[in-house]
């Protein structure tokens, strides 16, 4: 408090220190600020599942690769497209430096055997003739390695797959390789895929949209304070708290050299949404106390108004900064700074609200609202609403009780889901694409299952391969599954060249002598590398690659599902099944970031009823302040399910803006209330009057935030339109709640004598005497 | 028109020529690689020889197989036997190159599957059984393919070496190579591949030249790939020259027969 007034006075100083803050930060910023893009950065590298994946990917260099399609409406098998193909795959291999490898039908090996006559050569020798093109697609045809994976099966489209080298940075890659397709763009179309686009595409459309809408957020949340505050000075203070609370956050993240990772876009996001409410209780505070008396000094009114709301702000700011604090739990790294940085921005602002206000004041005087408001207007909106609690308190129990009902059966159809491609709106380019190639080949996300066993030339093993023979037949069964690759597809495959084509011959063979023996024929005339990316060196490690139509988490977590469901057989011969790729990666990644996150909701939950027993010292208020929360928490996840949101790291998080702005119109409706009890006010005038005062800075808060929020629904990018709408839906849900249900309960409390009983009792006594 | 000796055989078999009194003080570096290319290597030989693969992460296979070879009537003939491992015991592999320039006629008889499969296969630039070897390795190169220059001589292990640098006219996989050959007994001892970018990238070493019945016989030599961090080490005992062997052993019932002995 002293240091509040002491500084508020000494508004130059006060400016002084703010522009240096805002130069070293600003400059920090904009020295250092760097997004990281790449997703392996963002996981906790020394968790069982993560090494696990490097080092089978390091193993059987599982790589994500870059997909160009080819498409031919007339049929690829034609002299100029195989010129062209053949150019390309030239190019690609000797152009570009981060390219490690690149298989195309003008590059793959064929093998076919006839009349005792075994021949292992490329598809394409050069050979560009019609007579050697229509050779091509009849061996193509009866090769299940190429057929639907390189060539699609109506011979329309063919892949180009591309495997950067390791270590390379796919995002700009795939970058040039967008501008390097245009080129050979006609008559055939060329297009791009896989998952380093997507991806790529993702690191630059999610922040470049929220460069575009913030300004915008900004703009049209001035234009409500203005109409809602009526002062310009009052609507640039709020601003001035919730920019440099951003501001704060970021430059301390830079300061530090904590690098800025995807989720903390929406540091600004909770920054605004919680921030703005300082500033307008603060100007509530002012506000009323001008009304009360017009005449009051700017001293008295500085003093005044930091006198009254520094312990609720205090409270309201430390709560939702311990809030964020628990996030520190999580055991993802970005998550975790997300917690820290957002609480040093929701601190900034608390200190930032009581400084301002009070050091304008003395600054510029008592300030003068525009407009006078309407005596007669302003309790108005407080009565309505005490008389709605009055008369129909049952009523709005029953309704609270029906949507909490109704919430928690939406809440139940949230599904988890972290798809890429759901980022992008349904006809760009890259759904488009991603689809095509879904279509016609394999999938463009790929999962890898790897068996693990201990003993040399475990998978010569007829019976083993049998068995992921049986697992990819039901893998493949799959809608989703587009194909499967594993040793046991190399040894059906040769098995039915070595017959002949002898009908039933795709099988795996039943003795491990002729599958020895294949094996030793194909590393003497194939290419051993194919083998290298199924097969680890002793045969006692195998990879299934598992090609997949889509990305989303929910449909891998069913394929992950059948592949345990194998894990007794593939035991019995001393086999452990676990899974790598980055597809795979990621979806362990956002479950622990899902974990994490309901756990530290229900640890929020925990926190506030202990801290709102505590700061009014009496169980009952920490219950009944934490029910609004919980309506709108659950409301906030039954929107979600009812509208088909998948519970994703941005949206989850919101839920933490439902924690954090709940909490704090608890403690400022509670403490005022509480302060009007105490001075002797009657129930009907103490709520009155915290309505309209507090209940008013509630409104307020609730229309700014929203306003602002709403613009985001507009976005191109529709992550950011479900960020949008589920904080309008969280701030409409936690200001009803609050000036409705808080004020029934309350009630009901004060009815039992479960609160302010006693003290109203002494004070009464004292007030009558 | 070079000699189709596409070498299948592990062997680089040497016979000391009698030109070798020459000094090769007074030779080109045309006529030094073609004293290499002329040495008689027998007209029949077997040994046995052990093929160890090592790849980037040090893990190794080892193979042992049993070869023959025969040379004569414009041809030569190979066949070769795996001895171990045991699942693909008996698995044998046919060769005969000709001299007149026709393409190699390749079978393969896999044991288990009891039928032989004639192979088309025609590259020398590719893997020698899935080794850092090519079939080009194994064989000599013809030395008009190449442009050679006497670079310096060396002492290599104790042995005065003439160091050539070979530029391949054509299109070549490993445009420069540079060998150590041995003055008077012209046999290498030492070869490094140059790729396209300049780069080392392959290393042959020798590391036992024994003598049988006269002719020089490499008992040891290593191929490593430095580019993909594999190498493949060829070790040859139980050298035999001038074995009774019929031209009708060379053929598809014997590779169902299996090995003498």
């Amino acid at each position: 408090m002293k240091f509040f007034s002491a500084l508020a006075k000494r508004p130059f100083l006060l400016i002084v220190l703010l522009i240096a803050l805002v130069g070293i930060f600003g400059f920090s910023i904009a020295r250092s600020a760097q997004l990281e893009t790449n997703l392996s950065e963002y996981m906790p590298k020394n968790h069982p599942s993560f090494i696990f994946s490097s080092e089978a990917e390091e193993t059987f260099g599982i790589g994500d690769a870059i997909l160009i399609v080819l498409e031919d409406p007339q049929g690829i098998y034609n002299t100029a497209t195989f010129e062209k193909l053949d150019a390309m795959t030239y190019s690609l291999l000797n152009d570009f430096a981060e390219i490690e490898d690149v298989t195309s039908i003008v590059v793959a090996d064929s093998i076919s055997s006839d009349d005792g006559f075994l021949e292992i050569e490329p598809f394409y020798a050069g050979d560009p003739s019609q007579e050697a093109l229509d050779a091509i697609q009849e061996s193509v045809a009866k090769n299940p390695m190429i057929a639907g994976r390189i060539v699609s099966n109506d011979g329309s489209a063919t892949l180009l797959i591309v495997e950067p080298s390791a270590g390379s940075d796919t995002k700009t890659l795939q970058k040039e390789l967008q501008q390097w397709i245009t080129k050979w763009e006609g008559p055939q179309t060329i297009r791009i895929a896989g998952r380093p686009v997507v991806e790529g595409s993702l690191a630059q459309l999610g922040p470049k949209d929220m460069a575009i809408m913030f300004p915008l957020v900004v703009v049209s949340m001035i234009i409500l304070l203005f109409i809602l505050l009526r002062s310009v000075r009052d609507t640039v203070i709020n601003m001035i708290i919730v920019l440099l609370g951003t501001l704060a956050a970021f430059g301390t993240m830079t300061l530090l050299k904590v690098p800025i990772y995807a989720v903390d876009t929406m540091i600004p996001v909770m920054l605004i949404a919680i921030g703005v409410a300082y500033g307008i209780h603060m100007h509530n505070a002012i506000h009323h106390l001008l009304l009360n008396n017009p005449t009051i000094s700017k001293e008295k009114l500085a003093q005044e108004s930091l006198k009254q709301m520094i312990r609720p702000i205090v409270m309201t700011a430390l709560t939702t900064a311990i809030g964020f604090v628990s996030l520190m739990s999580s055991e993802v790294l970005p998550v975790r700074y997300f917690g820290l940085f957002s609480a040093i921005g929701v601190i900034t602002e608390m200190i930032l609200a009581l400084l301002l206000f009070p050091a304008t004041i003395y600054l510029l005087g008592v300030p003068t609202y525009r407009k006078k408001i309407d005596i007669k207007d302003e309790p108005r909106f407080a009565s309505g609403l005490y008389r709605l609690t009055a008369q129909y308190p049952m009523w709005i129990i029953v309704v609270a009780a029906l949507v909490l009902g109704v919430g928690i059966w939406g809440a139940s159809k949230v599904w988890i889901d972290t798809s890429f491609l759901a980022n992008f709106s349904k006809s760009s380019a890259i759904v488009e694409t991603d689809h095509f190639v879904n279509e016609k080949f394999g999938g463009t996300s790929t999962l890898n299952v790897i068996l693990a066993g201990e003993e040399e030339d475990l998978f010569k093993n007829p019976e083993v391969l049998q068995t992921m023979d049986e697992l990819q037949l039901e893998l493949e069964a799959e809608v989703v599954v587009g194909n499967t690759l594993s040793l046991a597809t190399f040894i059906k495959q040769m098995n039915q060249v070595m017959e002949e084509y002898t009908p039933d011959t795709y099988h795996i063979p039943n003795s491990q002598e002729l599958i020895s023996q294949y094996l030793l024929l194909y590393e003497f005339s194939g290419d051993p590398k194919t083998l290298e990316q199924v097969i680890d060196y002793e045969y006692e490690t195998a990879n299934i690659t598992v090609q997949l139509k889509s990305d989303s988490s929910a449909e891998l977590k069913h394929v992950l599902e059948i592949v345990d469901s194998y894990k007794p057989l593939f035991e019995e011969f001393g086999i452990t099944v676990g899974f790598a790729g980055s597809g795979y990666k990621a979806f362990v990644f956002s479950e622990l970031l899902l974990k994490g996150q309901i756990i530290s909701l229900l640890i929020s939950f925990g926190i506030i009823f202990l801290l709102l027993t505590a700061i009014f010292r009496n169980w009952w208020v920490g219950l009944v302040g934490t029910i609004p929360i919980a309506i709108t928490a659950v409301v906030n996840f039954a929107v979600m399910g009812i509208l088909n949101i998948p519970l994703s790291s941005a949206t989850a998080l919101i839920s933490s803006i439902a924690v954090g702005i709940g909490v704090d119109y608890a403690i400022h409706f509670l403490e005022h209330y509480r302060n009007e009890r105490l001075v002797g006010r009657t129930q009907k005038e103490a709520t009155l009057e915290t309505l309209s005062n507090t209940g008013r800075a509630i409104f307020f808060n609730a229309i700014a935030v929203m306003g602002g929020f709403f613009v985001l629904l507009f976005s191109v990018f529709p992550p950011n339109r479900q960020v949008g709408g589920l904080i309008v839906v969280n701030m409409a849900v936690s200001a009803t709640a609050t000036l409705t249900v808080l004020v029934v309960l309350i009630h009901v409390l004060e009815k039992r004598n479960l609160i302010l009983s006693n003290k109203i009792d002494t004070n009464m006594v004292q007030t009558k005497e | 028109m070079y000699k189709r000796t596409r070498i299948i055989v592990m062997t680089v078999v040497l016979l000391v020529s009698s030109l070798s009194l020459i000094s090769a003080g007074a030779l080109g570096a045309d006529d030094v690689m073609w004293e290499v290319y002329n040495r008689d290597s027998g007209d029949t030989m077997s040994a046995t020889l052990t093929m160890t693969l090592t790849n980037a992460k040090g893990a190794s296979r080892t193979r042992s197989i049993v070869q023959y070879r025969k040379n004569g009537d414009g041809l030569e003939r190979k066949l070769m036997f795996f001895l171990t491992p045991n699942d693909v015991k008996n698995t044998s592999f046919l060769s005969i190159s000709y001299e007149d320039g026709r393409g190699d006629d390749q079978f393969i008889y896999l044991p288990a599957l009891k039928r032989v499969k004639r192979i088309a296969s025609d590259s020398k630039s590719e893997s020698f059984m899935g080794s850092d070897f090519t079939y080009d390795d194994m064989g000599s190169r013809h030395p008009d393919l190449d442009v050679h220059t006497i670079l310096r001589r060396e002492n290599v292990n104790g042995m005065v070496t003439i160091v050539v640098q070979s530029e391949a006219k054509g299109n070549s996989e490993y445009p420069k190579t540079i060998s150590w050959i041995v003055d008077g007994k012209w046999v290498g001892v030492k070869k490094e591949f140059y790729d396209k970018d300049g780069t080392l990238a392959k290393r042959l070493s020798i590391d036992e030249i024994k003598q049988v019945e006269g002719i020089y016989v490499i008992g040891d030599m290593t191929m490593t790939n430095l580019i993909k961090r594999t190498s493949t080490r060829i070790q040859m005992d139980d050298v035999l020259f001038n074995v009774d062997l019929e031209d009708r052993f060379f053929s598809e019932r014997q590779m169902q027969i299996g090995p003498r002995r």
